[in-house]
């Protein structure tokens, strides 16, 4: 049977299909919720969401880190994702952090961070 | 090579952001510093990528390895044809605008901030450079990031409210589209191992048969990814508001370049990374080329109706960002270089039309297109740059804007597709209507001496835009070398 | 060409065609310059650089009447594209006319434009659109051409608009943005026919030799094009608002010399992209025919209604164009003569008629033809001009319009079309419905009448009203008008022989 086929894979790649579902969400979120908080958030549900497709890459079942002792044949992970999502970390970081602030400086603005609210005052100035 | 250029690209970048994070302490000590400071990073990073442009020229492209470590591994700048023909215009157009930029800024900026600028526009510079020079995807995701954050900073640094909510809805955008192209990498690297343009071009062609939906939706996300961050459209609407809201300078580097060096980074990928079969099997390049279509046209159509000069500029690099992915995803020779010519030629001609009304708002704090009657009178040294540029967004011969849209139509016919070419002529009568009433208005109809308080406008901010002028009058009549450049560049990719 | 031995004996015949095109373009910022200073050199200089260019251009006579061709490339723009120039017997048929007229126009303006504003970017502009102009004349590939069209086109737009009224605003839009059309479309046509042929060269014989879609699609850009220049139906919309708003001097070279743009650039086109062959055996030629027939009766019968002076003359362009471009689709050599003669023609009638009424205007400030009744008694000489070009114009024997006509019908009947003579006739007879009752007013009617409106206008500038215009207006109009006159008492005066010649060359496959 196919669907049981389908199932199996997505089963045996629960990261992966995690993950999309993540990043949806977070797509979701980005774009459709109006309070400007929730959109950051949603943000970093995606990124993070990326993040995980990008680490879970170098993920092997039973794997260990890659420090090499006495066998050459142990099974390690690949480092590599791990080593550039943790850049890729600092960057969401710092752009969460850039994004709040703007967010609070719109709050002084307007009094509010709903999207739809602060649309709504602009709609009024002359 | 008694003289190592090699690591010139690695020192430009490495220079610009030691620059960029010295620069807010130099503004506190010592504020007369820190003008010629960003001067001089940025003459430093013109006269370095014009020796690269002669080196690479003379001795063909190199590779570099970041610090020894050759790939897969390291990191591994590409210094190809297309590199140092971007670094080139990167910062021969950033100079210029700093240049200009130092005097509307002490105009426009709160004075505590101007330091924080320069760190902001060294940032953009030193990403600008590494997104040119880097073969490597992930260190590509990085410099957009650095990119995509400096260039909205660069936005709200004014702290106004239209720009805090124009850089807002271009931080978001941006984000997402980053997120894009990293899911897009991850895809790529789960298939291959590789993060490198070339080893990612050696290998996929043996997987692609094995991974047919990772090669999909990593086109897919790659062009949205790129597509948000360079306006193509349906993904440009962040960008009239952050263009508008950006003080002048920022303006012209934003529309002129920041929105380019995507749409060179799409070419870097799509047609370096990827082998050209996929294009043959997924037609994500007929949608590009769709979707471009679309972008001059409706581009050209809305900035019609826009009141407010620099956003009816914004509108229009929409629509000039259109001819660039145009010309890349008809992938044909003639038409690829089209691209890229037009990279440069608009990169002058937007950048030199936003300044041009930044010394208009400068000087008489008009923006509005309908107050601008008898503006010709007044300031006929700015105006009539502004006249050039718009003869060259129209294509008028003798303009370098007729140049890139004869390449274009030409690389379009070249491949049986007289359609493109009428769109191009299309859109250029489209510019024409809305370019052209600025010019006229400015010019004609009054009499006597309008009534407009003009305040003097100084010397540097004037001769930056004849300088500009100046260039796309001359590449309009002697684009040969530029296009004999391209020719390379253009085989060397494709 | 370039060969051997003659290279030093042609060397400087050369180079006369850059030096008339570079000639009048350098003088502009001169003139802007000195303008500054003082009028009288700003006028002196403009009328010296018309005369030089003139006599330089004619200095090339003896030369073209050998039959000799001169092409050679100056520098490239874009890869096989450069800028050429090409001195033949057809391109100095238009160059030397262009040029006669200029320099009537040129000294024209001098009293003309006393009154006006804005002199002192007059005439920059209009010494540049001369330089532009010759430039397209003495062009030797499509993409020069297209160069110098665009840049005479556009520059022209000042000299339309010079008045700054809001009419002439917006008539001066309307040129401009057709102006972009016909330049979008011929830029199409080039670029296609580029791509078809691989050259765009006047010197490479028949550049598209197979008709194809494309083909097709670049013949009727070019006829956007240059048929929008030539004031060709449905295209003609902006040349009665345009020509009537601009300057007399102005109008007069807009309607004499620049609309004879469009057709040279057609005569170019039918006879160097495509060949005879081609067209014929597309039946192309039927669509520019029905244009053509269309834009003569449309031209002269719309003439009828307008009773402002200079928009009757500006529809009766528009007729006159027609015969041009039909003269050339008849293919046969009579027919081609009668076609360059009818641009000679035309150009020395329509600047008189222009010139007469920028007289008439200038004078006594009146524009609508009801009220010239009896101007003929006080400005006999302009009207004198003006009666000649009217007549001429019907196609009256002695006058050269009859000569034209004339050679236009004998060409037809050649064609075995003896319709096209019948439109010939009837738009003869419209001529007369429109031109006679101006100048039997202007002679016959009226009592004398105080024009006290025109005389408050020119109080203050000075100017004597009674009378004639002043000598620097009239001498111009009534050389060109004598020109009606002497180019059509001989058929063998000088305009004819190189119509000849033009003709014969053109069908001799034009090398």
């Amino acid at each position: 049977m196919i669907d049981i086929e389908v199932l199996s894979k997505l089963f045996n790649n629960y990261y992966y299909f995690a993950a999309i579902i993540l990043f949806i969400i977070g797509f979701h979120t980005m774009l459709t919720h109006a309070n400007l908080i929730k959109k950051i958030i949603g943000m970093n549900i995606m990124e993070t969401a990326a993040f995980l497709i990008f680490v879970s890459i170098g993920y092997i079942e039973g794997g260990r880190a890659p420090i090499l002792d006495e066998g050459f044949d142990q099974i390690y992970m690949n480092p590599l994702p791990q080593a550039l999502i943790l850049t890729g970390i600092v960057v969401a970081v710092s752009v969460t952090a850039y994004a709040l602030s703007l967010i609070i400086k719109l709050y002084q603005h307007y009094g509010t961070v709903d999207a739809d609210e602060i649309a709504r005052i602009r709609s009024y100035k002359p | 090579m008694n003289l190592n250029y090699e690591h010139l690209p690695v020192i430009i970048v490495a220079l610009l952001l030691l620059a960029a994070f010295l620069e807010p302490i130099v503004y506190r000590h010592k504020k007369s510093w820190a003008a010629p400071l960003v001067i001089a990073s940025m003459a430093f990073f013109a006269l370095s990528s014009l020796y690269l442009m002669a080196a690479v020229n003379y001795h063909g492209p190199f590779n570099y390895y970041l610090g020894g470590w050759a790939p897969p591994f390291g990191i591994e700048l590409e210094i190809d044809y297309l590199a140092v023909f971007l670094l080139l215009t990167f910062s021969v157009i950033g100079l210029i605008a700093i240049v200009y930029g130092l005097q509307d800024l002490k105009h426009g900026l709160k004075d505590e901030v101007l330091g924080w600028y320069f760190t902001l526009y060294l940032l953009l510079m030193a990403s600008m450079a590494g997104i040119s020079v880097t073969n490597d995807l992930f260190n590509m995701y990085v410099f957009v990031e650095i990119s995509a954050i400096s260039a909205c900073a660069i936005i709200s640094i004014k702290e106004s409210r239209e720009c805090i909510e124009a850089s807002l809805k271009y931080l978001i955008l941006s984000t997402l589209g980053s997120g894009c192209i990293l899911l897009a990498t991850a895809m790529l690297y789960m298939i291959t191992g590789h993060l490198n343009i070339g080893y990612l071009n050696d290998v996929l062609p043996r997987v692609m048969s094995h991974y047919p939906n990772n090669i999909l939706i990593s086109l897919g996300f790659f062009v949205v990814g790129y597509g948000v961050k360079a306006a193509l459209f349906p993904l440009h609407v962040w960008l009239p508001d952050a263009h508008t809201a950006a003080p002048s300078p920022s303006s012209a580097v934003l529309s002129g370049l920041v929105i380019k060096v995507y749409a060179a980074a799409f070419l870097k990928v799509f047609l370096k990374a990827y082998p050209r079969e996929i294009f043959l099997e997924i037609p994500v390049m007929e949608i590009v080329l769709f979707l471009s279509v679309l972008a001059i046209l409706y581009g050209s159509i809305v900035a019609m109706v826009q009141e407010d000069i620099k956003k009816m500029l914004a509108y229009s690099s929409i629509a000039q960002i259109g001819y660039v992915f145009l010309g890349f995803s008809l992938m044909g020779q003639r038409a690829v270089a089209g691209g890229l010519l037009h990279i440069f030629n608009h990169a002058m001609m937007k950048s030199m039309l936003f300044l041009a009304a930044g010394i208009i708002i400068y000087s008489t704090g008009i923006r509005r297109i309908r107050d601008m009657k008898g503006l010709g009178v007044k300031l006929p040294l700015t105006m009539g740059a502004f006249t050039i540029g718009a003869l060259s967004m129209v294509g008028i011969p003798g303009t370098n804007g007729f140049i890139s849209k004869w390449q274009l139509a030409l690389g379009a016919l070249d491949l049986g597709r007289p359609i493109i070419v009428v769109v191009i002529l299309l859109s250029s009568l489209l510019n024409c209507l809305y370019y052209m009433p600025i010019v006229i208005n400015a010019f004609f109809g009054v009499k006597g001496e309008p009534e407009l308080e003009i305040g003097k406008v100084p010397g540097v901010m004037l001769y930056s835009i004849l300088f500009l002028g100046f260039g796309i009058i001359f590449f309009g009549i002697y684009p040969a070398p530029l296009l004999a450049f391209l020719q390379k560049t253009v085989t060397a990719i494709l | 060409m370039w060969e051997g031995d003659e290279l030093l004996g042609m060397y400087w015949q050369a180079i006369i065609p850059l030096w008339v095109v570079l000639f009048p373009i350098f003088m502009t910022p001169a003139i802007f310059i000195l303008s500054k200073r003082s009028e009288k050199l700003r006028d002196g200089l403009s009328v010296l650089t018309a005369v030089i260019t003139f006599f330089s251009v004619a200095s090339l006579y003896p030369f073209v009447m050998e039959g000799k061709t001169i092409e050679y490339t100056l520098f490239q723009i874009l890869p096989e594209l450069g800028v050429t120039v090409r001195i033949d017997i057809l391109s100095f048929c238009l160059a030397i006319l262009s040029s006669f007229v200029w320099m009537m126009a040129t000294i024209y303006s001098l009293d003309y434009m006393k009154p006006e504003h804005g002199k002192n970017r007059y005439y920059p502009v209009l010494i540049f659109t001369l330089g532009a102009t010759l430039g397209i004349f003495f062009a030797g590939d499509f993409f020069t051409l297209y160069v110098f069209f665009e840049l005479m086109s556009l520059v022209s737009y000042v000299l339309v608009i010079h008045e700054e009224t809001p009419t002439a605003l917006k008539a001066g839009y309307k040129y401009l943005i057709m102006t972009i059309i016909g330049g979008l479309a011929l830029f199409f046509a080039i670029i296609a026919t580029f791509e078809l042929a691989g050259s765009v060269s006047l010197s490479k014989g028949v550049l598209v030799s197979k008709p194809s879609t494309l083909a097709f699609f670049a013949f009727v850009c070019y006829l956007i094009g240059f048929g929008m220049k030539a004031g060709m139906f449905p295209l003609h919309v902006w040349l009665p608002e345009a020509h009537p708003v601009a300057p007399s001097p102005a109008s007069a070279l807009l309607s004499g010399i620049m609309l004879k743009t469009g057709a040279y650039g057609m005569l170019r086109v039918l006879f160097y992209v495509f060949n005879i062959e081609v067209v014929q055996s597309a039946r192309w030629d039927l669509l520019v025919a029905v244009l053509a027939v269309i834009t003569i009766l449309l031209g002269s019968a719309v003439a009828l209604t307008q009773f402002d002076l200079k928009r009757r003359l500006a529809y009766s362009s528009i007729g006159q164009m027609g015969y041009v471009l039909l003269g050339m689709i008849l293919f046969t050599e009579q027919g081609l003569v009668g076609d360059i003669f009818h641009i000679f023609s035309h150009a020395f009638m329509k600047s008189t008629l222009f010139l007469a009424a920028g007289a008439i205007i200038w004078k006594t400030g009146l524009r609508n033809i009801n009220d010239l009744a009896g101007i003929g008694r006080k400005m006999p000489f302009t009207m004198g001009a003006f009666t000649i070009a009217a007549l001429a114009m019907i196609g009256i024997p002695p006058l050269n319009g009859f000569l034209s006509k004339w050679t236009l019908s004998l060409g037809a009947l050649e064609a075995g079309l003896p319709i096209y003579v019948v439109i010939l006739l009837i738009s003869s007879l419209l001529n007369g419905l429109y031109y006679l009752p101006i100048i039997i007013a202007a002679f016959f009617g009226g009592e004398e009448q105080e024009h006290a409106h025109g005389e408050a206008q020119h109080v203050e500038a000075g100017i004597n009203l009674r009378g004639e215009a002043t000598a620097k207006m009239v001498i111009p109009m009534v050389i060109l008008g004598l020109g009606c006159f002497f180019l059509g008492l001989f058929p063998s005066n000088i305009a004819y022989e190189l119509s000849l010649k033009a003709a014969v060359f053109l069908f001799r496959g034009g090398m």
